[in-house]
């Protein structure tokens, strides 16, 4: 069997991404041909599949980016960070700005910092691998139906329904806790549900714009809950999906 | 059919005595409002008065998650997984959920029998138990209140004890295997039988036939509630997921980093999901969260012909497992407004 190529790479971020890749085995059909982190020999170059993991937050990043999405025939945004902005991705313009200063003070620093952005604001990116960081069964499957020449299927359903078929309690119509399950893409097997602790959409809100920041912010505002507090939840992981903003002012018009 | 009864004082000894004709399962209280079935070593534990599973009785036959076939890729061959299934006791199933299970019985043990459920199916002793409905119950509307089949004991509450309807050969057996148990029924238990079913009829929220409400539904699709409900919709599948009867489910084959084996994985999904209706070429048949909203409610009204009834059993699962508080029952009574029977 042909072997695939892979590069794996690390823009702004924990790097618990790369970690949690590094720490599965991967089988003999793999060839690594560029993993930053875990050796400094090789370079970017042809791969069959990059990972890419970390939001575009410097003028460094984006360079290093487009040179990647050249050289790889698929791009596979791995992590919140680099498919949603990540949590850095929760500040915007003026209070950008001020976090900036506070951070780095007057001094001359040698990179472009910038608001944290999903990486597909800067490339196609084809597939989407959720998580914060990813689990090692989907970073398994993506890697496996990639080596076979085939293709990952994404997930777009909740973390709710890996809550039900494992049988949790619901906590949010139990407890009236903010969970932001019913938003957020499934995969983790419902955790922290399982430990009773309501999801705080680390995998990232659903794609496709089904994502109802309305519908929920609409239960979650019936439960008694202010739309600053609602805000404030939301925002963490879901601050760069499209109009979320407009989605929770318009329960509170 | 045969009737016996068994007192309080033998419930315990019942309990433990229906242990020797496999696992038992039965509710538990698993947080502060929520029930599930499990398995059950201490009987003290089992919830009598318990109304719904999070987890309908569905699981036992369809589980959440199992796995279809071993799949070796180098040989492109596969093998199905067939494992023997060991007997188990269900106990304290209400008349909803056994009809709810010989729905699925109409879908999975048709023409074409899924082994797996089969399997399952034949492995499972069915205990029924009375129950007085609450708010969000409406079987007497569906007309699924009351079982004639599908369950080996039925277990009918009197003050001091147990009405038993004996159901099926297995339900023949244990009465025969323990008769310690048992005592003959006398005519202040048929009394006591017939007042608490006059009781329970008397504690539903709406009365009526209910018959014609698929015709209404399919009348008043383009009505405006149904905008206005499926805007309040997280689509998080919660309905669909405690739902006695729905059943369906995705197929995934997940291959081993090796690319040498890989397994075939069968899990519940759900109609609310958007990858549900998708299909080859991207075409997706119900591509709003209001096509999907709408669907479950003409799937669960649709018509059940084996058993005359609807894919619906009343349960009220659906409402009360929904974190954004839709009404399933409200809204067909409010489609249905203007019928007064």
């Amino acid at each position: 069997m042909k072997k695939l190529k892979i590069g794996v790479h690390g823009l702004t971020s924990c790097y618990g991404c790369q970690l949690k890749m590094a720490s599965l085995k991967l089988a003999e059909n793999i060839e690594i041909v560029y993993w930053n982190m875990l050796s400094s020999k090789g370079e970017i170059g042809k791969v069959d599949v990059a990972f890419v993991e970390g939001s575009v937050s410097t003028g460094e990043d984006e360079e290093e980016l487009k040179k990647i999405r050249e050289n790889a025939d698929i791009l596979v945004a791995m992590g919140t960070c680099a498919t949603h902005g990540g949590v850095q991705g929760v500040i915007f313009g003026e209070d950008y700005k001020k976090c900036f200063k506070e951070i780095y003070g007057d001094n001359n620093i040698e990179f472009d910092g910038r608001i944290g952005e999903p990486i597909k604001k800067y490339v196609k990116v084809d597939y989407n691998l959720p998580g914060c960081p990813p689990e090692e069964d989907e970073i398994l499957y993506y890697l496996a139906t990639f080596a076979l020449g085939s293709y990952p299927e994404e997930k777009d359903y909740p973390v709710c329904a890996e809550c039900r078929r494992n049988g949790y309690p619901c906590i949010l119509i139990e407890k009236n806790k903010p969970c932001l399950g019913p938003l957020t893409v499934a995969g983790c097997k419902a955790r922290c549900l399982k430990y009773g602790i309501e999801c705080t959409g680390c995998r990232g809100p659903l794609p496709h714009n089904i994502a109802w920041f309305d519908s929920l912010a609409r239960t979650f505002k019936e439960r008694g809950m202010s739309k600053e507090f609602i805000k404030s939840k939301m925002e963490i992981f879901g601050k760069q999906y499209e109009n979320m903003e407009e989605l929770i002012n318009k329960v509170f018009e | 059919m045969r009737y016996v009864k068994i007192y309080n004082e033998k419930m315990q000894e019942f309990l433990e005595r229906l242990k020797n004709y496999g696992k038992l399962y039965a509710p538990v209280k698993i947080s502060d409002k929520f029930y599930d079935r499990k398995e059950i070593d201490d009987v003290k534990k089992i919830s009598f008065d318990c109304l719904r599973t999070i987890m309908p009785a569905k699981k036992f036959f369809i589980p959440p998650y199992e796995e279809l076939f071993e799949i070796d890729i180098e040989n492109a061959d596969y093998k199905e997984k067939i494992e023997e299934t060991e007997p188990f006791v269900l106990f304290g199933l209400h008349a909803c959920e056994i009809v709810a299970l010989r729905i699925l019985d109409g879908v999975y043990l048709d023409e074409f029998p899924d082994i797996y459920y089969a399997n399952r199916r034949k492995a499972g002793i069915i205990i029924g138990l009375s129950c007085l409905p609450d708010e969000y119950c409406f079987c007497n509307l569906t007309r699924t209140d009351f079982v004639d089949i599908g369950f080996e004991l039925f277990l009918h509450e009197l003050p001091d004890g147990y009405l038993i309807r004996v159901g099926s050969p297995k339900g023949h057996k244990i009465v025969d295997e323990n008769p310690d148990l048992f005592s003959e029924v006398k005519k202040e238990d048929i009394d006591a039988f017939k007042m608490f079913e006059e009781k329970r009829q008397k504690l539903f929220k709406y009365y009526g036939s209910f018959d014609n409400i698929r015709y209404i539904l399919e009348l008043t699709m383009k009505d405006k509630i149904w905008d206005e409900e499926a805007e309040k919709c997280l689509g998080c599948g919660n309905c669909t997921m405690t739902c006695p009867t729905c059943r369906c489910y995705d197929v995934q084959d997940i291959p081993d980093i090796d690319g040498k084996h890989a397994k075939r994985i069968r899990f519940w999904d759900s109609c609310q999901f958007r990858s549900h209706g998708l299909v080859a070429g991207g075409h997706n048949f119900r591509p709003t969260k209001k096509d999907r909203f709408l669907n479950r409610y003409i799937c669960k009204n649709a018509y059940f012909y084996p058993l005359g009834t609807s894919y619906c059993v009343g349960c009220g699962n659906c409402t009360y497992f929904c974190p954004a508080n839709i009404n399933f029952l409200e809204n067909l009574i409010e489609i249905r407004r203007g019928i007064n029977a």
